[in-house]
């Protein structure tokens, strides 16, 4: 074996063509999903502890494009997740550029934040219920509360540990406050600040869910709920693969924006928005050199 | 020949907190044109010096003047250079050069075509629209300089700029800063812990010690110009640098380090 640990965990997998791998994929999936479906069929697995994956698939269907009643539903559930992300990531990071500002905010009041934080924001769910009611409000409330913290801390990190040159530097070169603010202090937290957005937006999501088992009309977590209480165990799952749905769509949007807003810290990137650039000053200022 | 002097520094010290001397006493003259390099061991004050000057910190005792007035904070006419090329990773080679103009607001065609120019100056045509990240650490100094030279600065303060690249990129870098500020008009100050850099470097070389941070001595480089890497194998050279090295010993001698 010449190519041990040349790279990693991965060493000794003999590499594969790509239609070799696709196979490889194929295969395992087949043994983990069709093991399941044969051992629900005959029986070893019982339907109401788990039930078979073409069932779970058929409630899926039924859901999706026959009655169409998930619809509802998921629409309601982005929404409070989504409005309690706004909520919680506005008030989260407007504290934190408070606190960056003003070191008396940061001395006598962010401490709070933190005890705030270290109590599981979940535990606070029949208060929420109790102020805001049955409706929706309270499920955006109890997403903000769970989905606050992370952007409020990474943007405070992320604007007090600015590089001592580039305060000099910005210093030398006569700079308001304001300037250095937004030229420097902003765009270098972003890398920080969207590493906390991405953990507000899967906060988002549980804090709706936890709510909306709780008590909601409606919400995929109480059409979850209803589905278990009655021992639907494939509505049950059908519900949670659409939780799952839902994360996986606002996590592709969270990683979306990462690309397209923090450009400098990838390759291909860079190339694509340096030759946009370069255009764009050719168009406007003609060529220096001709 | 009547010389004008730019900066002019008379008991000049600097003090932080209780007990630490970072500069003390330090007399100096610096004739416009000039090129001076300020060279001792970590920990001699002589980028405490460098700042001094700069208005980025205050001083504690002494005066200090520029073109005969009282340092109070940073000045247009006076622009800094880093160990780290300090260049925001968002902005391409260019935008990086305009920030002077950015934060004066003087942004305009004529600025633009300033920039361009001196990113062909230091040599980094066909760079202009590059990201730092796509950089070598030597370009991305010389974008540095590029922006350096963008403030339109004539008084230049330089903290060990080179000195964490290899020594190749820094002696290409170094001549190629000298053909930059040569000349009447641009006065350079350049930190650095390197004895043969200095004295190549500079017409003038301000030896510093440190505890509590003092220049030693001031040392005329009776070099010709424009230098050239040749120079430093030459017999005058090496009693420069011997010169420079008796009078670090004589005071670092019996000192801890």
């Amino acid at each position: 074996m010449s190519d041990i640990g040349s790279d990693g965990v991965l060493a000794g997998v003999k590499e594969l063509s790509p239609i070799q791998k696709l196979a490889m994929h194929g295969l395992v999936f087949l043994i983990i999903f069709g093991g399941w479906e044969v051992g629900a069929r005959l029986g070893y697995v019982n339907e109401l502890i788990l039930p078979a994956p073409t069932s779970i698939a058929y409630r899926l269907y039924e859901m999706f494009f026959v009655t169409g009643s998930i619809y509802w539903h998921y629409i309601i559930t982005m929404y409070e997740a989504t409005m309690g992300f706004i909520i919680g990531v506005s008030i989260g990071m407007g504290l934190a550029i408070t606190a960056a500002i003003s070191p008396v905010f940061r001395r006598y009041w962010a401490p709070y934040a933190v005890v705030f934080n270290v109590t599981p924001g979940i535990a606070v769910t029949p208060f929420i219920i109790a102020w805001f009611g049955f409706g929706w409000s309270s499920k955006i409330a109890l997403a903000a509360l769970v989905c606050f913290f992370p952007p409020f801390i990474n943007t405070l990190t992320g604007l007090l540990h600015i590089d001592k040159d580039a305060t000099e530097l910005f210093r030398s070169l006569g700079s308001t406050k304001k300037q250095f603010f937004w030229k420097c202090q902003i765009p270098s937290a972003l890398p920080i600040i969207i590493a906390g957005l991405k953990l507000a937006m899967t906060g988002a999501l549980i804090g709706t869910i936890v709510a909306q088992f709780f008590s909601a009309s409606e919400g995929v977590g109480i059409l979850m709920q209803r589905f278990a209480f009655r021992l639907n165990m494939d509505g049950s799952f059908a519900a949670l693969i659409v939780m799952s749905l839902m994360g996986l769509s606002l996590f592709t949007l969270m990683e979306y924006m990462d690309y397209k807003v923090l450009y400098w810290r990838r390759h291909s990137r860079m190339e694509e928005v340096g030759s946009k650039r370069k255009r764009k000053w050719f168009a406007e200022n003609g060529d220096f050199s001709a | 020949m009547a010389e004008e002097l730019v900066i002019q520094g008379s008991a000049l010290g600097k003090q932080f907190g209780e007990n630490v001397i970072a500069v003390e006493d330090a007399n100096f003259t610096i004739p416009r044109g000039s090129f001076i390099s300020l060279v001792g061991p970590s920990g001699c004050g002589k980028s405490t010096l460098l700042r001094l000057i700069s208005g980025l910190i205050e001083k504690s005792g002494g005066d200090l003047l520029v073109r005969n007035a009282e340092v109070v904070g940073p000045r247009s006419d006076i622009g800094m250079m880093f160990q780290k090329a300090v260049l925001l990773d968002w902005r391409t080679s260019i935008e990086n050069v305009l920030l002077p103009d950015e934060i004066r607001g003087t942004i305009d065609t004529d600025a633009k075509k300033r920039a361009w120019d001196h990113l062909q100056l230091v040599g980094l045509k066909d760079f202009e629209f590059s990201f730092p990240r796509q950089l070598s650490g030597g370009m991305q100094q010389r974008v540095a300089l590029a922006r350096l030279l963008q403030t339109g600065a004539d008084i230049m303060l330089l903290d060990e700029p080179f000195g964490a690249l290899d020594e190749f990129t820094r002696e290409r870098l170094n001549d190629e800063l000298l053909r930059i500020v040569e000349g009447p008009d641009i006065t350079t100050i350049f930190v650095t812990h390197n004895i043969q850099e200095a004295i190549y470097l500079a017409d003038q070389v301000f030896v510093m010690t440190p505890r509590p941070g003092r220049i030693a001595a001031q040392i005329e480089i009776d070099l010709p110009t424009p230098r050239n890497i040749d120079m430093t194998t030459t017999p005058e050279f090496n009693n420069y640098v011997q010169q420079v090295r008796d009078v670090l010993a004589g005071h670092l001698d019996g000192q801890p380090l």
